[in-house]
């Protein structure tokens, strides 16, 4: 079983300010990796979203998130205790930079060194393959081509209706209903996935 | 983890797909960037997205799709087999070690037709199988189906027939039946 930090208590901007306090002469490496740790899927999330490759949304979340630690050592972060907001203007700042060729990584990276590999991210979740394919065709077929089409190449419902000659509206209901029995036959709960 | 106003997963859907006007969707990630709760809600909708596209591309699913999706599978790298058939044709099939999948192209008279089932029936004594409102092109006049590679490729010899049926509100009409003589590689 995972060890559970005794900051994990803690918000997020209480761990930006200690962080903030600390500096960088005498980093809180405790709370360092707490926010790392935590902060780390909201922004892969945002890269898979923004850039839909996996690499790139895993260089994002290590870009992003060192250039925060880096910020808020340097007392650069005018209120550490909005982090959330701070890491997601630096997310859309990044994303930008990315599409445009922009390489900063390689030089956060050089400054960073060993210290970076120290952080972890929590690995993604990753569902039980057999149990989804068996879901999935468990589905009407209609249901399951909506479906597909919809998450295979990340298609908004207009597109998918435009393929299967239904309306987008058609496409959500069915949509809708298809995730709600995908989801129930996965065991997720109200809250789960 | 909890959240007092937590993000409904239609939202969260139409989020992951490009849907919601751009305020809406700034407005929702200032949300997820400082709430755990709906974080772990949407992580479950990527893996869910990602889990979709590894089962295409193990072959593990078999279904009805458009064209558009055959080109996406063309475009993501996948070696497709394909197989065209007119009403009443038959065909010699299979599927070898490299194909990822196997696509059959069904022409049919489509124009008109409001919703289509397919029958399908393999030799063997099994039943047949009604596969209700299967999604067509009336104007290309085609239906293309990709059966489980996966599945496919675990199958001896067999004959698979099958019947597309236009369904009207009154009254129903076979416009196809094709024979597929499947033989292992």
């Amino acid at each position: 079983m995972p060890q559970v930090s005794p900051l994990a208590a803690l918000d997020d901007g209480v761990l930006a300010r200690r962080i903030a306090e600390s500096g960088a002469a005498a980093p809180d490496s405790a709370a360092e990796a707490e926010l790392y740790r935590r902060l780390a899927p909201r922004v892969r999330l945002y890269g898979l979203r923004h850039l839909r490759d996996r690499q790139a949304a895993a260089d994002l979340g290590q870009q992003v998130l060192l250039m925060t630690l880096e910020r808020l050592r340097a007392g650069k972060v005018r209120e550490p205790e909005r982090i959330a907001s701070f890491v997601l203007g630096t997310c859309r700042m990044t994303v930008l930079e990315m599409r445009r060729g922009t390489r900063r990584r390689e030089a956060l990276l050089e400054t960073w060194g060993d210290v970076a590999e120290a952080f972890e991210a929590p690995e993604p979740v990753v569902l039980a393959p057999d149990r989804l394919a068996g879901c999935l065709e468990a589905l009407a077929e209609r249901e399951r081509s909506v479906v597909v089409l919809s998450f295979f190449a990340d298609k908004q419902a207009d597109e998918v209706g435009a393929e299967l000659a239904i309306s987008a509206g058609n496409v959500r209901v069915i949509r809708h209903r298809a995730l709600a029995r995908l989801r129930e036959c996965m065991g997720a709960g109200e809250d789960g996935p | 983890m909890t959240c007092r106003d937590p993000i409904d997963y239609e939202t969260l859907v139409a989020y992951w797909l490009g849907e919601l006007p751009a305020t809406r969707e700034s407005m929702l990630e200032e949300h997820l960037f400082g709430c755990a709760h709906c974080t772990t809600r949407l992580e479950g909708l990527a893996a869910l997205a990602s889990g979709v596209r590894m089962a295409v591309n193990g072959g593990e699913v078999g279904m009805f799709v458009s064209e558009p999706f055959v080109e996406a599978m063309r475009e993501a790298g996948l070696r497709l087999r394909e197989y065209r058939l007119e009403p009443g044709g038959s065909v010699n099939c299979t599927i070898r070690a490299g194909d990822d999948a196997v696509i059959s192209r069904l022409r049919a008279p489509l124009a008109g037709v409001e919703r289509l089932d397919a029958v399908r029936t393999r030799g063997g004594g099994e039943p047949e199988e009604r596969l209700a409102d299967v999604p067509f092109d009336a104007e290309t006049g085609e239906v293309l189906m990709l059966p489980s590679a996966a599945w496919l490729k675990s199958m001896p010899a067999f004959t698979m027939r099958v019947r597309l049926v236009a369904v009207g509100e009154a009254e129903e009409r076979s416009v196809g039946d094709y024979t597929f003589n499947h033989s292992p590689s």
